[in-house]
């Protein structure tokens, strides 16, 4: 069983065991096979561009590789940011208290995309944080299911199903306007001059 | 630039350009100072994977492993796979020189198999002749992120001055209603949405923000309700 989520808000802590929502698990799934001739599954395989191999599953990794081509180990790998500084590494958050931000606005929520969906079920529960997610309130605290280099965000709330953890990455939005494009014109007397030129056709 | 067509609630058409929302740039795993680049490679030849060593040294083949390495074929384990072509395999284990019949299965909640039929490309819908409209469906903002995970956002914008207006009006309406209105494809709008050919169906909703002469009209798509399984419900 993994760790719990546990929260703290307002100086109350409560705690949740997580286990995720699969899609499948409400809606079912649909595959597309490939069938052989004879009505068997066919297996998906590569061949190189130059006909040497015929590459099938369980054959191939895949790894990063410095300009000399020496692979380089994962755990000699470094989180960087845009600017190609090392960043720290950022714990698990299962089982370490975080702290609960929220109420969140509606947008601040929108502006989340969900990658992963978790069905929580509250172990110790702080009665002043069930009253507001109760209420409708969403919180948000930093989630990080295995340590790394970013924390994901974690929506916290509850619906009449239950308590749900939605975790994802926040979103760059940006606004748009119609760009004025009105160019200046000259100050000239003539152009207030009503008469119509058919002149210079 | 994608582009969309799309109905108001007067019913009024047009359509206009899909935006992409990114999420904020992660840390990228790597070396400080050091370009590196993400291959794959040749990790087993097809005689060293777990069959043909069962055949070759029995179930319990830990220790040959151990004792000569005989899982690693020196001259081609490490080479770096660039450039291939797609092929199937029969079951026979035979490159399939014919076209592979398609079929679409489709799988319960319980896993059983439902139906099985030859397969038939689905197109996209949302650059169509019939545009995408609104449904009557309107949610406020606070319910309907409480109902739905959202696993796509897509920004939608105007190519000129009258779509400009045409978007900014149904993202003051929508702002002001402080709601999120369900939009379809397909004559009666009840269709989800579908970007590309086969591409994943979402139910989509469209949110709107003002800030002045500014808005933002963002088509927030989902495949997932927040409820908990039957199966778990037990």
């Amino acid at each position: 069983m993994a760790k719990p989520i546990i929260v703290n808000w307002q100086g109350k802590s409560s705690s949740f065991q997580l286990a995720k929502l699969d899609r499948s698990k409400l809606y079912g799934k649909r595959q597309r096979w490939v069938l052989d001739p004879e009505g068997k599954r066919c297996e998906r395989a590569e061949l190189m561009r130059d006909g040497s191999m015929l590459i099938r599953s369980g054959m191939t990794a895949q790894g990063y590789f410095d300009d000399d081509g020496t692979w380089i180990r994962n755990d000699q790998l470094v989180g960087l940011n845009e600017a190609g500084e090392p960043v720290e590494k950022v714990q698990s958050t299962l089982g370490a208290e975080q702290p609960l931000e929220g109420p969140l606005d509606p947008s601040d929520v929108l502006d989340v995309t969900v990658r992963s969906v978790y069905m929580l079920s509250p172990e110790e529960l702080d009665d002043a944080l069930k009253e507001r997610l109760l209420a409708g309130d969403v919180f948000r605290c930093a989630f990080n299911y295995r340590a790394d280099f970013n924390a994901e965000t974690a929506l916290l709330l509850v619906n009449d199903d239950g308590y749900f953890a939605l975790v994802g990455d926040p979103l760059e939005t940006r606004w748009f306007e119609l760009a004025v494009a009105v160019n200046e014109t000259d100050d000239d007397a003539a152009d207030d001059d009503d008469e119509l030129d058919f002149e210079m056709f | 630039m994608r582009k969309i067509h799309l109905m108001n609630e007067a019913s009024r058409d047009a359509t206009v350009a899909i935006d992409n929302v990114r999420a904020l740039v992660k840390p990228a795993l790597g070396l400080p100072g050091k370009t590196l680049s993400f291959r794959r490679y040749v990790a087993a030849t097809e005689d060293r994977l777990d069959a043909a060593m069962v055949a070759a040294h029995g179930e319990g083949y830990a220790q040959a492993l151990i004792d000569g390495d005989p899982e690693i074929d020196l001259e081609i384990e490490g080479r770096f796979i660039d450039d291939t072509a797609p092929v199937y395999l029969a079951a026979s284990g035979e490159v399939l020189h014919v076209s592979p019949h398609l079929v679409d299965v489709v799988f319960g909640p319980d896993g059983a198999e439902r139906e099985r039929k030859d397969a038939t490309n689905t197109p996209g819908n949302v650059n169509d002749e019939t545009p995408i409209r609104w449904t009557g469906r309107k949610l406020p903002r606070r319910d309907a992120i409480r109902r739905f995970a959202f696993r796509r956002t897509v920004a939608l914008t105007h190519l000129d001055g009258l779509t400009h207006d045409f978007l900014f009006a149904m993202a003051e309406q929508l702002a002001k209603e402080d709601a999120l209105v369900m939009v379809g494809g397909g004559a009666k709008g009840k269709e989800p949405l579908i970007f590309q050919e086969n591409g994943s169906p979402y139910r989509g909703f469209l949110e709107g923000r003002v800030d002045g002469t500014r808005y933002k009209l963002l088509l927030h798509l989902s495949n997932l309700e927040l409820r908990v399984p039957d199966a778990d419900k037990a």
